[in-house]
């Protein structure tokens, strides 16, 4: 892509490695006093310094950096107490069964410790052995913190790995803390009656950015550290670009606009992403147009696009079902399109009347858009233009999808839309 | 009324009827359709009506034929030459029907293979992949029909499938033999249940041997690039796709497609019904990647005519079947399944029971070979055979005194040249009737009619000119055989009606076929010369030599002439032909021309049919070849069980030989087996029964004197029975109880329905 | 899946491609031989083997120009990572090959997964660990994949190590190159994992945990330089799940416009004047009903023979008159194949010479008359046409019609009359447990236009008995009058019709439904075509439309 220079490129880099770092991203939201993280922090490093046992549950919507900063926490911890303490990760994706999440926290401890780890030891084998580590590690003042992540995961089922965690937990001499992840804000309502009674209820909410956290968070992001291998000037006059630009007001309401859909952190990392991604790198600055570009590409609406992809004769289809549901016909199949578009066609003259077979074919179309489905799911494969169906489209939806239809000859195909509204009206 | 009524049952629901709420509840009686042509004979009382008449029942006959075979002499010399006979016999006709069945499929699979080689070809053109490419996981995107599978559709003209799939191994051994890979899969590898992993799993069983547990087609590819050269393609057979899981085959196409540049598969589908097969099971998505060609097998009539050609028609082993087996067969084909196999099983039960009833079968080896009788010169010959022999009834039938083995050798030998007659005969009728749709089976069965010719004197010929002069003219309605309407009638006409080019052509293939009987031969070269000769005469000598020909013809073409001479007048009388004259005034001539030789084309098939074609159960000593007993066979195919079952319970006492029931003959008794009795009952009642008349008269039969249950067992309308059926019922709670009479009940039930 | 037909590869690349492979088609031969032996490096994980510039990038892909650069910015650099891509467009919209060849012009090294070959999860993963160990299966090792592993957690701890070791090479690899000038096949740092098909992934039985997994493996596995790429048909918001996954970026590939199209099918085309000619004529009217290319493809490939046909030299440019004359000519081809366009069975050149004597005599019976069109094709037997045609009935007609219908049947015979009375009185004590659900059936029926309703095997039973005794005198003459036929037929017809049935059931002609709630018994319904069912009755010379009942 043309010449381009290093600076550019390497600024560029930097950019996109630090957003796809979430450790690096909420650095700055830590610092301050309430913030989960130091709450965070203070939880776990009492319960290294006091030998207690501590559980807890961190709640909040996906991509809101629960695990991004439990990780930052742990780091800080590690650091500060060097071998006084062991973490154990699981995921709820990975172990949601008991055994297998026994095997991996045997598996864990056994690296942390460098011991040999067996394939072949059993369940209760496994169970037995955290236990007499958790007692070890107890009398050893270590404390061993189990991070479980998709913590609902593990709810379902019997839920022996959280009693058993839990109830070894209830003897003094182990020191342990069981840190639950989860983006279900109900997560605790899942547990046992057994394991509830076992569990503490602390939870930590994470909540998404406020305005100046997100202003500081942004120019956090986009500018460019001073010190680094970056020729300064221009890392100078980067950054008051970025500056001008989070001044702008026209930015401010495109971010404002872009975190009315969804006002995750990470949602907006990946918006960021894109935009620094559009960077030119002749020039090597960002530029409003990159944020304004980037932002349509975070408000699709897949139905109208889809909608937009389909053929004159899918669409005769969908607006053939769309009057029938309209005539409140409430359950339809094939056939009844069919008539349907007999008659639109006897109605209106329209030039393209296709054979039954082809029509088949759309309507197989339009079920492989997901436009529409079967309301039924028995499979009767081979009869097909029997089985009721459905749209998956609102009239809203399928009206704005004709009116920006690309090609233009779909003029009676909006004037039978006209007849549905006189069927509402 | 009520037989046929029977026929039309309905089996009762199972599990209503029996269950307590509803007692009254009816139930019917389904006989089986077998009854109903007793049921015509028999329009009896209502008494008797369901009654399976017991005359025709199938063990008598059993006694009857084998008694005959086996109390005349002891055939222990000969069980075994019969055997061994049976063997050479029966291997004989199932190698003619399986090379039969190639010959018709072997240019289908020619067409085949050739289509293989072309698409593998068209596959190759899309270039050569280096071994990494070829196992790499990623597609290659190389045309716009890169992805295309090219997929044979082929036609297995019939419903059921047994035939075929005998069919596509052979198909699967054929394009091995090719050089290609071959897999054959079946419906049961397309199971919904057993997923994609099963389909996958049996194909790389075939191809790969190796049958890891975690299976792709990665697999496929490695294995075909271990081939070494890549210059075969893979064919992979589905047998059956109406059978298959439409999802996992499609599942399965779209597979092979993606990975069809790296294994080049190629797809053969049988399909049994239509091509909208394919369509109505595979999603559009997945035709899209079918390039498909569509080829056909040989409709099962077509087999059917070879094989019987084959087997009774030509020389294949003497062994042939009397008319009514023939009709009885050609039934069974029509009706039933319609699968050569089945026909072939029939074939095969007939031969072997022939075989263990003829004591003189195991002459029928001498009948295969070529110099006659070489059986009979070898001493085998004892004399009880020769008097068994000459009490056949076919041949008494016409007398001769002396019975000396010389003589039976002669009729042997007659029967013999006759059976080849009667047979080049028949394809001489088939080859005229082809282009109709009258198929040899038909013709077969015709041609077999015993009743065709009343009297065969063996030298008929007498009585043939009488009646010839006259029933020419009548259109030859004093030959039964050539019955009108009949298939051999229709042949005959069709040969009257030929264009000359078409009758040549078929003059020349009689020609060859009449090859070794060579009476017939000099007739038909005759017949082609003076043909040759019309073409080239102009119209105007052609009376002349017809006149000349007249002169030194034999009576077979007086009576030829005699024909046209009617035909001529015929023409007169007959309004069309006027018109055709008139219209055509100029070109009547040529019309006669052509007609002159058709008629005495088809003059001389009349005659030919009639001395030539004699029946062959018209022939004395047939029954030494000719299998004829339809019941057993009937017997041996669709037995009846249940019948058999309901015989038994009607006549109880023929098995348990009490004395009391014997003498009794139909009427009811208490001693009778309960069962019976509620069997009888049932028969006695109209069509469907109420549960509750039926439990009281079975109650009442049961517990009064033998006297009383007679006279009651006589009138059987319902009503009655409900008012007299009060007084015993104080004594009867006690002796029957409930349940034990819900137990035979239910069994007789299921014997009814 | 994306069924692509681009032509990725112009022509001075496809005869490079060629000449080459001629070239060492031998030492491939001798390659496979000694396969084991060969092994496998980074350069395996590349596409392609020469370069391909950018503008030819560009230039294979018409209409495509903007999804191209997009994903070239989202890729970025040789060392920047990225979140997980998800590109989704309808199919054959070229998502597929043109990920493949966006990779060969960058050249970085990538793992491929089809979701459509890789149908388990298993599979998968063990198809995920091969190609990243390098490992082959072939005749040697039994064709077993490198490490059996089910369980994600196993694949999980597998994938991360074979990742670590791939990504310690790269980097190696990419120093030798810094260092030393060389080009090297390999480019880059990062590998990524592309996932195609992944829409199919929601119909595993398994989807419901497999899905977040795939979604959520970049969380789980924090790798930096792993890049994750998702194709699927289906638009994201498809992907439905309780708790929701991390946003991917999402890469849209819109239907190609009709300019779009053009430009497709011109390229490589050897006449252009000629086809664009044929295009002006063709594409409109089909685009109206489907703007998907590998359709298209095919209709085309086919028309335009059809097109050239009247030409007797194809390097002709037309002239304004010619193209008049071939419209002209093309016009009834494209009606027929406009409404038959996608018509499967084609008739090939090789059937048609090879096929003859066949033709010969469907030709000759078409002759003798009784035209050959109002024939069934296929051979069925006698009792299974009438049960075909009974079960026809029972599913067209409503229940309580049967009465009315079949006793008006009876005919003249006075035995028939009676044997149908006996028949409806049945009717009628078996409709007591049955009527319930007919009715309900009925209003269903009513709902639903007409579905084939569903009957039971006693009323099969019934009407098909009907039919045969009505049928019978049909047979009398077919079968001539002699007593064994009659007798013959009789228990022809009733002896097996169980079997019939089954093998009716076989070819799907008729379909076991549901069985109904009331009474256990399982219950049918024929899905045979109407022209079918006439067919078969009119090959048995039975009046089936007096029967059927009309709304």
């Amino acid at each position: 892509m043309g010449r381009k220079n290093p600076a550019s490129q390497k600024a560029l880099n930097l950019l996109r490695n630090r957003l796809c770092n979430p450790n690096f991203i909420f650095k700055p939201l830590s610092d301050s006093s309430d913030s989960n993280y130091s709450k965070l922090k203070f939880l776990v490093s009492s319960s290294v310094t006091e030998a207690c046992n501590n559980s807890i549950l961190l709640l909040g919507p996906r991509g809101s950096g629960k695990i991004a900063v439990l990780e930052l926490v742990l780091n800080d911890l590690l650091l500060e107490y060097p071998d006084t303490l062991s973490v154990i990760m699981l995921n709820g994706l990975l172990h949601s069964d008991d055994n297998c999440a026994i095997k991996e926290i045997a598996r864990q401890l056994c690296m942390e410790h460098n011991l040999m780890f067996s394939k072949m030891a059993s369940f209760d084998d496994n169970s037995q052995f955290m236990i007499a580590m958790l007692r070890e590690c107890g009398l050893a003042h270590k404390t061993i913190i189990f991070v479980l992540n998709e913590f609902d995961l593990f709810a379902q089922g019997k839920q022996r790995l959280l009693y058993s965690l839990l109830d070894a937990m209830q003897s003094v001499t182990s020191q342990a803390v069981v840190i639950g992840v989860s983006c279900r804000l109900d997560a605790d309502q899942l547990l046992e009656k057994r394991v509830r009674s076992r569990f503490s209820h602390r939870k930590l909410l994470f909540l998404p950015p406020s305005k100046e956290e997100l202003q500081r968070l942004l120019e956090h992001i986009l500018s460019l550290p001073m010190d680094s291998s970056l020729p300064r000037d221009y890392a100078v006059e980067f950054n008051g670009k970025i500056k001008n630009i989070l001044a702008d007001e026209r930015f401010k309401e495109i971010i404002n606009t872009y975190l009315n859909s969804d006002s995750t952190v990470n949602h907006l990392l990946r918006f960021l992403f894109q935009a620094v991604s559009y960077m030119d790198l002749e020039s090597g600055f960002l530029s409003l147009e990159n944020f304004k570009t980037a932002l349509p590409n975070f408000q699709r609406q897949p139905k109208l696009e889809s909608i937009k992809d389909c053929s004159i004769l899918e669409l005769y289809i969908l607006v053939c079902m769309k009057r029938l549901e309209v005539k409140e016909q409430n359950s339809y199949n094939f056939n009844s399109v069919m008539k349907e578009y007999k008659s639109i066609h006897d109605s209106f003259k329209t030039s393209d009347y296709y054979a039954r077979s082809v029509c088949l074919l759309a309507f197989e179309h339009l079920l492989q858009r997901e436009l529409i489905c079967f309301t039924d799911n028995r499979g009767y494969s081979h009869l097909v233009e029997f089985r009721p169906v459905k749209l998956l489209i609102s009239y809203v939806e399928l009206h704005h999808g004709l009116k920006s239809y690309r090609s233009c000859p779909v003029s009676y195909l909006i004037m039978c839309f006209e007849l549905i509204l006189e069927f509402w009206s | 009324m009520a037989p046929s009524a029977a026929t039309a049952d309905s089996s009762p629901p199972p599990s209503t009827s029996g269950t307590t709420e509803n007692h009254l509840q009816p139930v019917f009686v389904l006989h089986k359709a077998a009854s109903r042509k007793y049921g015509r004979k028999s329009t009896g009382t209502t008494k008797t009506k369901r009654r399976i008449d017991l005359s025709s029942s199938i063990p008598k006959n059993f006694e009857k034929t084998d008694s005959e075979s086996t109390e005349d002499f002891d055939d222990d010399p000969y069980v075994n030459l019969r055997m061994e006979a049976f063997e050479i016999v029966w291997t004989k006709i199932e190698s003619t029907i399986k090379d039969v069945l190639w010959n018709i499929n072997t240019n289908v699979f020619n067409e085949i293979g050739h289509w293989v080689r072309e698409s593998f070809n068209t596959i190759k053109s899309f270039g050569m992949l280096t071994s990494h490419e070829a196992t790499q996981a990623f597609p290659i995107m190389k045309d716009v029909s890169s992805k295309q599978l090219f997929t044979g559709l082929v036609l297995t003209k019939n419903m059921e499938f047994v035939d075929d799939l005998l069919t596509f191994e052979e198909l699967g051994h054929f394009l091995k033999s090719q050089g290609c890979h071959v897999a054959n899969l079946s419906s049961l590898d397309f199971m919904a249940k057993s997923g994609i992993g099963g389909c996958l799993r049996s194909l790389l069983r075939q191809f790969v041997g190796a049958s890891s547990d975690a299976i792709d087609m990665s697999i496929m590819a490695s294995w075909y690039r271990g081939q070494g050269n890549y210059n075969n393609p893979v064919v992979v057979i589905v047998n059956d796709i109406e059978r298959c899981s439409g999802s996992i085959l499609s599942n399965f196409i779209l597979m092979l497609s993606e990975w069809v540049l790296k294994v080049p598969v190629i797809l053969i589908m049988g399909v049994a019904t239509t091509l909208d097969a394919p369509k109505s099971i595979l999603p559009s998505n997945v035709l899209q990647c079918l390039s498909s060609y569509k080829f056909t097998l040989g409709t099962p009539a077509e087999r059917m005519d070879a094989v019987v050609d084959a087997v009774f028609v030509k020389q294949c082993s003497g062994f042939i079947i009397s008319h009514k087996v023939a009709v009885f067969m050609s039934n069974y084909f029509v009706r039933q399944d319609g699968t050569l196999t089945s026909f072939v099983r029939a074939l095969k039960v007939a031969c072997v029971q022939h075989f263990s009833m003829e004591p003189l079968s195991f002459l029928i080896r001498g009948f295969s070979l070529e110099e006659d009788g070489q059986v009979l010169h070898d001493g085998l010959l004892s004399k009880m055979i020769l008097k068994h022999a000459f009490n056949l009834p076919s041949y008494e039938r016409n007398k001769i005194e002396e019975q000396s083995v010389e003589r039976f050798a002669i009729g042997l030998s007659r029967l013999k040249r006759l059976k080849n007659q009667w047979g080049t005969m028949v394809s001489c009728l088939y080859e005229a009737a082809k282009g109709d749709k009258i198929q040899l089976l038909d013709l077969l069965r015709e041609a077999l009619d015993p009743t065709s010719c009343n009297s065969t004197t063996s030298n008929s010929h007498i009585k043939l000119e009488k009646d010839i002069g006259a029933s020419s003219s009548k259109d030859c309605q004093q030959y039964p055989m050539l019955r009108r309407g009949g298939f051999i009638c229709q042949a005959v006409r069709k040969v009257k009606d030929l264009p000359a080019s078409q009758l040549w052509k078929l003059l020349k293939r009689w020609e060859g076929l009449t090859m070794n009987v060579n009476e017939m031969h000099e007739k038909i070269k005759e017949l082609l010369s003076l043909l040759k000769l019309e073409n080239g005469k102009s119209s105007k000598q052609h009376m002349v030599d017809i006149s000349k020909f007249l002169v030194l013809t034999t009576m077979l073409w007086k009576i030829g002439m005699k024909d046209l001479k009617f035909e001529l007048e015929m023409g007169k009388r007959n309004p069309q032909r006027n018109h055709a004259r008139r219209n055509a005034s100029q070109s009547q001539f040529n019309i006669e021309d052509s007609k002159v030789v058709n008629v005495k084309a088809a003059a001389l098939m009349e005659c030919m049919v009639w001395d030539y074609m004699q029946p062959i159960e018209c022939l004395p000593f047939h029954e030494i070849i000719c299998f004829k007993n339809v019941e057993k066979l009937q017997l041996a195919l669709i037995g009846d069980p249940r019948r058999r079952i309901q015989v038994d319970l009607l006549e109880f006492y023929k098995i348990l030989r009490c004395s009391c029931c014997s003498r009794i003959g139909d009427t009811l008794s208490p001693s009778m087996h309960d069962t019976s009795i509620m069997y009888n009952l049932a028969q006695e009642h109209g069509d469907y029964i109420n549960l509750h008349d039926w439990y009281n008269s079975f109650k009442s039969t049961v517990l009064c004197p033998i006297n009383k249950g007679k006279n009651k067992s006589k009138q059987s309308p319902i009503p009655k029975k409900r008012k007299e059926m009060n007084e015993p019922k104080k004594q009867s709670e006690a002796s029957i109880q409930y349940p034990l009479l819900y137990i035979i009940f239910f069994n007789v039930l299921d014997l009814l329905t | 899946m994306a069924k692509d037909k681009e032509e990725v590869t112009q022509v001075n690349r496809r005869a490079t491609r060629l000449s080459l492979s001629t070239a060492n088609s031998t030492n491939d031969i001798e390659a496979a031989k000694s396969f084991n032996s060969q092994t496998l490096t980074l350069d395996n994980l590349v596409f392609g083997r020469e370069p391909i510039g950018l503008d030819d990038l560009l230039s294979c892909f018409p209409g495509r120009r903007v999804q191209i650069l997009e994903i070239l910015h989202l890729l970025g650099t040789i060392k920047s990572s990225m979140p997980p891509m998800f590109i989704y467009g309808s199919a054959s919209t070229g998502k597929t090959s043109i990920i493949l060849q966006v990779f060969h012009h960058l050249r970085r090294p990538f793992v491929y997964i089809s979701c459509l070959s890789c149908y388990s999860p298993r599979i998968l993963f063990e198809s995920i660990l091969n190609q990243l160990l390098f490992h082959k299966k072939d005749a040697v090792n039994g064709y077993s994949s490198v490490k059996k592993c089910e369980k994600p957690s196993d694949f999980v701890n597998f994938i991360r190590e074979a990742l670590i070791n791939v990504i310690d090479s790269l980097k190696e690899n990419s120093k030798k190159m810094s260092s030393s000038k060389l080009k090297g096949q390999v480019n880059g740092r990062m590998i990524y994992l592309i996932f195609d098909n992944f829409d199919l992934v929601r119909e595993w039985d398994k989807s419901s945990s497999i899905l977040p997994l795939l979604f959520g493996l970049c969380d789980i596995l924090k790798i930096p330089e792993v890049g994750f790429i998702f194709i699927s048909n289906s638009s994201p918001d498809t992907y439905y799940s309780n708790t929701g996954y991390m946003e991917p970026i999402l890469v849209y590939f819109p239907e190609y416009t009709e300019d779009d199209l053009r430009q497709i099918f011109m390229r490589n085309q050897a006449n252009q004047k000629l086809y664009s000619s044929f295009l002006d004529v063709v594409l409109r009217p089909f685009c109206r009903v489907s703007r998907r290319l590998d359709e298209l493809s095919t209709a085309f490939s086919t028309l335009f023979k059809k097109y050239c046909e009247p030409l007797s030299d194809l390097g002709v440019a037309p002239n304004e008159d010619m193209k008049r004359r071939l419209f002209s000519h093309i016009q009834p081809h494209i009606a027929h194949s406009l409404n038959e366009i996608f018509s499967v069975a084609s008739q090939p050149s090789v059937e048609s010479e090879a096929n003859q004597e066949t033709r010969k005599k469907g030709s000759a019976k078409k002759s003798v008359g009784s035209g050959d069109f109002d024939e069934i094709d296929f051979h069925m037997s006698t009792s299974a046409k009438y049960l075909l045609i009974s079960a026809f009935l029972a599913s067209r007609n409503p229940a309580t019609l049967d009465a009315s219908l079949f006793d008006s049947t009876g005919g003249s015979n006075s035995r028939k009359r009676k044997r149908n009375c006996n028949l409806l009185i049945k009717y009628f004590l078996l409709r007591v447990s049955e009527k319930s659900v007919e009715r309900r059936e009925a209003e269903e029926q009513e709902l639903f236009m007409k579905g084939p309703g569903t009957f039971s095997l006693e009323r099969l039973l019934a009407i098909f008995q009907c039919i045969t005794s009505v049928g019978e005198d049909s047979f009398g003459e077919e079968g001539g009058a002699d007593g064994v036929t009659v007798e013959g037929e009789s228990n022809g017809l009733m002896s097996d019709v169980l079997l019939q049935l089954s093998s009716l059931c076989n070819v799907n002609f008729i379909v076991k439904g549901g069985s109904c709630p009331l009474e256990g018994s399982t219950r049918y319904r024929s899905t045979v075509s109407e022209d079918l069912a006439l067919k078969v009755a009119r090959s048995l010379k039975f009046p089936l439309s007096k029967y059927l009942f009309r709304r």
